[in-house]
């Protein structure tokens, strides 16, 4: 499948969405995941990390979503300084972005309706705005005709549509996809990273974590490279190094 | 937080209560258990304090007074003659004696009312005296006369009753220092056993609903870890799209409000079922109708038992949640 290479017409000069400056993350076991990151990532990009196991992806991506705390460095996502935050306002923080996860994370006793619903409940929408939403982020990854199914009764690419609708349904600014297509077949791939980059045109940022490199270069995204806990490499879209 | 987070959350808290039903009904059964044990510990006090507070009734203290009887018969009057110009027949002076009248002998009792702990007063004059002293001796009013030869040696007195029983000594002391009191007449011994027993069944009480309260926490505990273990992922997802604490909090402490509240309700009704049998028991065996009522107690159980309740399912699911709240993403798996 060939995939035009598209940089989104919503990148402006503006603050970035993704700031790390000077950022190293050591853990209590004396593992260095992290070590002096600096990367900026402007609204409306989309990025893929890469990188090998222990590279420190996932640290990356926990820092993200404050699911841990840089050692050194300041940290900003979404106007937020995740250095000095609070505990009590890491929940504001992570209602600006949607997540998608490698397992997909659906609640098997609930069916798609609701495992996408259970999002807006979080942030307190009302019934009405829920049923309105939850149609429409269905819809958008092709299973508006699935709504009454349970997670079981679909396929892994399916599930992790249902992931993506989710992530979709309260309109974050900033969509993390934590190997997103690591548990679904090559063509679900390819179709689920085409609804990123079509989510991506509408202006929301995409930050993507895999290993699967044909799709690094059919996509021709910006691409982060982490290795050892640094930056070894980073081309904005289009090629550049 | 708006009204429909709120109706998804109850709703999401009854939800589990029935999705974890087997350790539900564990929870609710040895929660119960214990509330029927503390229920019938505080009946248990309650029956002693009333059997106690029947004693207390009649364990009364006589003070005698100084009077003209007193002096008759007890006070040491000077045998010489010098200085005792206006004795009467007897060698008595108005000196001699404090309580005069009837009127003094009543202020007396007065002064005795004013003593803290002092719950009731009677004034008992010399005749009525000698009446009980003629019935508890069981004789006659004649041969009385006969053998006292007309004379009444019992001095006018004061029966009084006490408040609190443990403060027995130190009132009558008090009141054996007063103007015009000779003596007061107790029943010690009586009053410390009273007393001893009131603070043991207190003690005890208070020591079996401490350990019950302790374990009624630890089951609804276990309760809402077994849940929290088996919505780990709901949790951990619950906090990635940017969940509150109080959020992912409510329906594990609705889930153990409702334990805790049915519980006490079925507590309630157990405990009103053997307290009757048992009561209806004791009542043909022992031929008594002193014997706490339910119905008094009723609303005071009731209250208690929701109160332990819900103690036990705030505090419980409390706990358990700000243990696993601290946990983040990844870490939900480790659990």
């Amino acid at each position: 499948m060939e995939h035009q290479i598209v940089p989104s017409e919503n990148i402006k000069p503006q603050k970035p969405i993704i700031e790390f400056r000077g950022v190293s993350k050591t853990y209590q076991t004396g593992t260095h995941a992290l070590e002096d990151v600096n990367i900026k990532i402007n609204p409306g990009e989309f990025v893929f990390v890469v990188g090998s196991s222990g590279a420190g992806k996932s640290t990356f991506m926990k820092l993200i979503m404050r699911e841990e705390k840089a050692n050194t460095g300041k940290i900003t996502v979404n106007g937020f300084n995740l250095t000095t935050m609070k505990r009590k306002h890491v929940p504001l923080l992570r209602r600006t972005m949607g997540i998608v996860f490698q397992d997909f994370r659906l609640i098997p006793t609930m069916n798609v309706f609701d495992n996408v619903a259970f999002a807006m409940y979080v942030v307190g929408a009302s019934g009405r705005d829920i049923r309105r939403e939850v149609s429409k982020a269905l819809s958008k990854v092709g299973l508006g005709h699935k709504a009454r199914s349970m997670p079981a009764q679909l396929s892994g690419g399916e599930q992790q549509r249902v992931g993506l609708a989710r992530a979709l349904v309260n309109s974050p600014d900033l969509i993390i996809a934590d190997e997103p297509t690591g548990n679904v077949d090559p063509n679900m791939s390819y179709e689920i990273v085409s609804m990123l980059t079509e989510i991506n045109k509408l202006g929301t940022t995409v930050l993507m974590v895999t290993h699967d490199h044909n799709l690094v270069r059919d996509f021709n995204h910006r691409v982060i490279m982490l290795d050892g806990g640094r930056i070894v490499a980073d081309n904005a879209a289009g090629g550049e190094a | 937080m708006k009204i429909t987070s709120i109706r998804y959350l109850v709703g999401e808290g009854f939800k589990n209560l029935w999705v974890n039903r087997l350790m539900s009904i564990a929870s609710i059964g040895v929660l119960m258990a214990c509330m029927v044990i503390i229920g019938l510990a505080t009946l248990i006090t309650e029956n002693v304090n009333k059997a106690i507070g029947n004693l207390e009734q009649q364990n009364v203290v006589i003070a005698y007074m100084k009077d003209y009887n007193w002096a008759l018969l007890e006070a040491e009057i000077p045998t010489s003659e010098e200085g005792r110009e206006g004795a009467d027949e007897n060698g008595i002076l108005q000196s001699d004696y404090v309580i005069h009248s009837e009127d003094e002998a009543k202020a007396l009792c007065d002064k005795i009312s004013g003593i803290a702990n002092v719950a009731e007063v009677e004034f008992i004059t010399s005749e009525e005296g000698l009446k009980t002293v003629q019935q508890t001796l069981n004789i006659e009013d004649a041969d009385s006369q006969k053998l006292l030869g007309g004379e009444n040696p019992i001095s006018c007195s004061a029966k009084i009753r006490m408040t609190d029983m443990s403060l027995f000594d130190k009132t009558v002391e008090e009141i054996s220092k007063l103007d015009g009191i000779y003596n007061v007449q107790s029943h010690s011994d009586l009053a410390s056993t009273i007393t001893a027993i009131k603070n043991g069944v207190g003690v005890a009480g208070v020591w079996i609903i401490a350990i019950l309260m302790v374990i009624a926490l630890v089951i609804v505990s276990n309760t809402i870890r077994v849940t929290m273990y088996n919505r780990k992922l709901e949790i951990s997802i619950m906090k990635a799209v940017g969940a509150t604490d109080t959020f992912v909090r409510i329906p594990f402490v609705v889930e153990g409000v409702a334990i805790g509240a049915i519980s006490a309700l079925l507590a309630e009704g157990i405990l009103y079922f053997c307290y009757r049998v048992a009561t209806e028991a004791i009542i043909n065996t022992l031929n008594t109708t002193d014997i706490v009522k339910y119905g008094d107690m009723a609303w005071i159980l009731l209250v208690m038992f929701l109160g332990i309740g819900l103690v036990a399912g705030i505090f419980g699911s409390v706990i358990m949640i700000n243990k696993y709240l601290r946990k983040e993403g990844s870490e939900f798996a480790a659990i």
